[in-house]
C-alpha cells in the first residue's frame, strides 16, 4: 500500500457545532452531552455574538446550534441573526417539544428561514410508550413539533437513535414518519457510550442480540423505501461498511485508497465543535479534549497549529495493519477504523481502533464461524 | 450579457476564504460554493468596490505581463456573468 498523504489544512473550519446551550426540558436515557450539561455555564448571548463575528471573518460557512435543548435559549433568535449577519447557514437539533406556531412565526423575519438548512427532531418510537421511555414523556409534543414543521414546509429531519427499548419498533416508526408524517427521509444512529448512555448502558444500549437484528431490519426497510432512511452511524452504517468489507475480501481486492488506516474521521479536516461554556473541543464526540477557549484563543490559530488536532489528523497515516488488534485481521486493508470519539471512550486511547466499529469483534461478540457472512 | 456600461460589485453577503491552491466563494443565500483560480481571486478582489468589466479586465492586464488582451477581456465578461447568474454578484444601482 502506498503512503497515506494527507489533505492540505484549510485556512479555517468550514463548519462549526456550538451547544449553545447546557439547558434541557427533557432527560434523555443516553444524552451523551449530559456530564458537560452539569458541569459546565452558559454564555451570555454577547460572547456567542463575537464568536460568530470571528467565525464570519474566517469564512466559516454554517454553523449548527445543538445544546442542551437549543429552542431553551430565550435569545435563540438573536444568535440566528448573529449567524445571519456573518454569512453563515445554519441548522438547529432539537427534541422538537418546544417548537410552536409561534417559534415558526419568529423564523419569518430576514433571512432566517432562507439561510436554516434544517431543524432535527429526535423521534426514537411510533409511540409514547417505546419513545418516553428513552426521552421521557415527550412523544405527544415532540411529534407536534414535527407534524408543524412539516405542514409549514420547515427543513425538517428526523433522527432516530436506536436502542434497548425501539429496536423491535423500527417498521413502525418508518411507517409514521415517511408514510403518515410525509418527511422525504430520516436518519438513524445508535445509543452510544457517552454521557449518560455510558453509565446507563445496561438499560439502553443495543446487546449484540440486538443490533444483529437492527442491522438486517434497517437495511431492508431503506430498500423498501428507495433509500428514504440514511445513516452515518449505527446499525444501518454498520451494515452497509461489514458489507463492504466482505465484498472487498471476496472480490479478492489487495486494498482501497482512502482506507487501510485509521481514516474514517473527516471531520478534523472540515470542523470544530464549542462546548456551552465556550470551550473548543475537535468534536462534541471528544468533549474532553479541550484546545482552547472562545473569545481567548485565536480559533484559526487553534485550527491550523493545535497539536491535538494535528494528532487526530495523523490518524490517517496509521496503517491498521500497525496496530495490535488489527495485525492479523483479514479485513485490515479496506477497514478505516471507526470513530475516534469512540475509541478514546471505550479504550482511553486515540491512536487505536474503535471497538464498536470493529467488524472482526462484532464478529467474534456475535460467535461467528469464518465463513458464516454477517450482513449476506 | 455583460457591457462596459454596466458597474459590477461583489454580493456583500458572499463569503470569501483564500486557501493553498485558490479561494472559495460561498453564497450563504444559496447555499451555492465557486472554487475560483488565481485569475478569480484578482476579478473578485476587484469587485470589492464597482468595476466594469473593462475596468476589471485593465486590471488584471496591468498586473500581468504577456496575457492576450482580447481573450482577457473575453474571460472577465464569462467569469463575471457567471458570479451575477448565480448571485455572487450584483449590478451596482448606486451612483458610480
Ligand atoms: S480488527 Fe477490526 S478495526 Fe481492525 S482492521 Fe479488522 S475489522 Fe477493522
Amino acid at each position: 500500500m502506498s503512503p497515506v498523504s494527507l489533505p492540505p489544512v484549510l485556512s479555517a473550519p468550514l463548519s462549526v457545532d456550538i451547544a449553545i446551550t447546557g439547558r434541557c426540558n427533557l432527560h434523555c436515557g443516553y444524552c451523551f452531552y449530559a456530564d458537560e450539561m452539569v458541569a459546565l455555564r452558559d454564555l451570555p448571548g454577547e460572547r456567542w455574538q463575537a464568536f460568530f463575528v470571528e467565525l464570519g471573518q474566517l469564512a466559516v460557512q454554517r454553523v449548527s446550534l445543538t445544546g442542551g435543548e437549543a429552542f431553551t435559549r430565550p435569545d435563540l433568535f438573536e444568535l440566528i441573526d448573529g449567524v445571519v449577519a456573518n454569512r453563515m447557514r445554519y441548522n438547529i437539533l432539537s427534541n422538537g417539544t418546544l417548537i410552536t406556531e409561534e417559534t415558526l412565526c419568529q423564523f419569518e423575519a430576514g433571512k432566517r428561514r432562507q439561510r436554516l438548512d434544517y431543524i432535527q427532531v429526535s423521534i426514537d418510537g411510533s409511540r409514547a410508550e417505546i419513545h418516553d421511555k428513552s426521552r421521557p414523556n415527550s412523544f405527544e409534543r415532540a411529534i407536534r413539533g414535527l407534524r408543524l414543521l412539516v405542514e409549514a414546509r420547515f427543513p425538517a429531519t428526523v433522527r432516530v437513535t436506536v436502542n434497548r427499548y425501539n429496536v423491535d419498533d423500527l417498521e413502525n416508526v418508518a411507517r409514521l414518519l415517511l408514510e403518515e408524517i410525509g418527511l422525504p427521509a430520516f436518519s438513524t444512529n445508535e445509543a452510544e457510550p457517552g454521557g449518560m448512555a455510558k453509565r446507563q448502558a445496561d438499560e439502553i444500549a443495543l446487546t449484540p442480540a440486538q443490533r444483529r437484528r437492527a442491522m438486517a431490519v434497517l437495511p431492508a426497510l431503506a430498500e423498501r423505501y428507495n433509500g428514504r432512511i440514511n445513516a452515518q452511524a449505527g446499525p444501518l452504517a454498520l451494515a452497509r461498511e461489514f458489507q463492504f468489507l466482505e465484498d472487498c475480501v471476496a472480490d479478492g481486492l489487495a486494498d482501497l485508497p482512502g482506507r487501510g488506516t485509521l481514516s474514517s474521521c473527516g471531520g478534523v479536516f472540515s470542523k470544530l465543535a464549542v462546548h456551552h461554556d465556550g470551550t473548543i473541543v475537535p468534536c462534541h464526540w471528544l468533549p474532553s479534549l479541550h484546545l482552547g477557549q472562545i473569545g481567548v484563543d485565536d480559533l484559526q490559530t487553534i485550527w491550523r497549529e493545535h497539536p491535538v488536532l494535528d494528532k487526530l489528523r495523523c490518524r490517517r497515516t496509521i496503517p491498521l495493519h500497525t496496530l495490535p488488534t488489527c495485525r492479523d485481521c483479514p479485513y485490515a486493508s479496506f477497514c478505516r477504523g471507526g470513530c475516534p470519539g469512540q475509541a478514546l471512550l471505550l479504550t482511553g486511547e486515540l491512536d487505536v481502533r474503535s471497538p464498536m466499529t470493529c467488524y472482526r469483534l462484532y464478529r467474534e461478540r456475535q460467535r461467528l464461524s469464518p465463513v458464516e457472512k454477517v450482513v449476506v | 450579457m455583460t457591457t462596459e456600461a454596466i458597474l459590477y460589485i461583489a454580493n456583500p453577503d458572499v463569503s470569501y476564504r483564500e486557501e493553498e491552491d485558490g479561494a472559495i466563494l460561498f453564497n450563504p443565500d444559496t447555499d451555492e460554493v465557486l472554487v475560483i483560480n488565481v485569475t478569480g481571486q484578482l476579478v473578485w478582489q476587484a469587485l470589492a468596490r464597482p468595476m466594469s468589466c473593462g475596468g476589471i479586465a485593465a486590471a488584471l492586464i496591468a498586473q500581468c505581463e504577456n496575457v492576450p488582451q482580447d481573450q482577457v477581456a473575453q474571460d472577465v465578461d464569462e467569469f463575471v456573468a457567471e458570479l451575477l447568474g448565480r448571485g455572487f454578484a450584483g449590478i451596482y444601482e448606486g451612483a458610480a
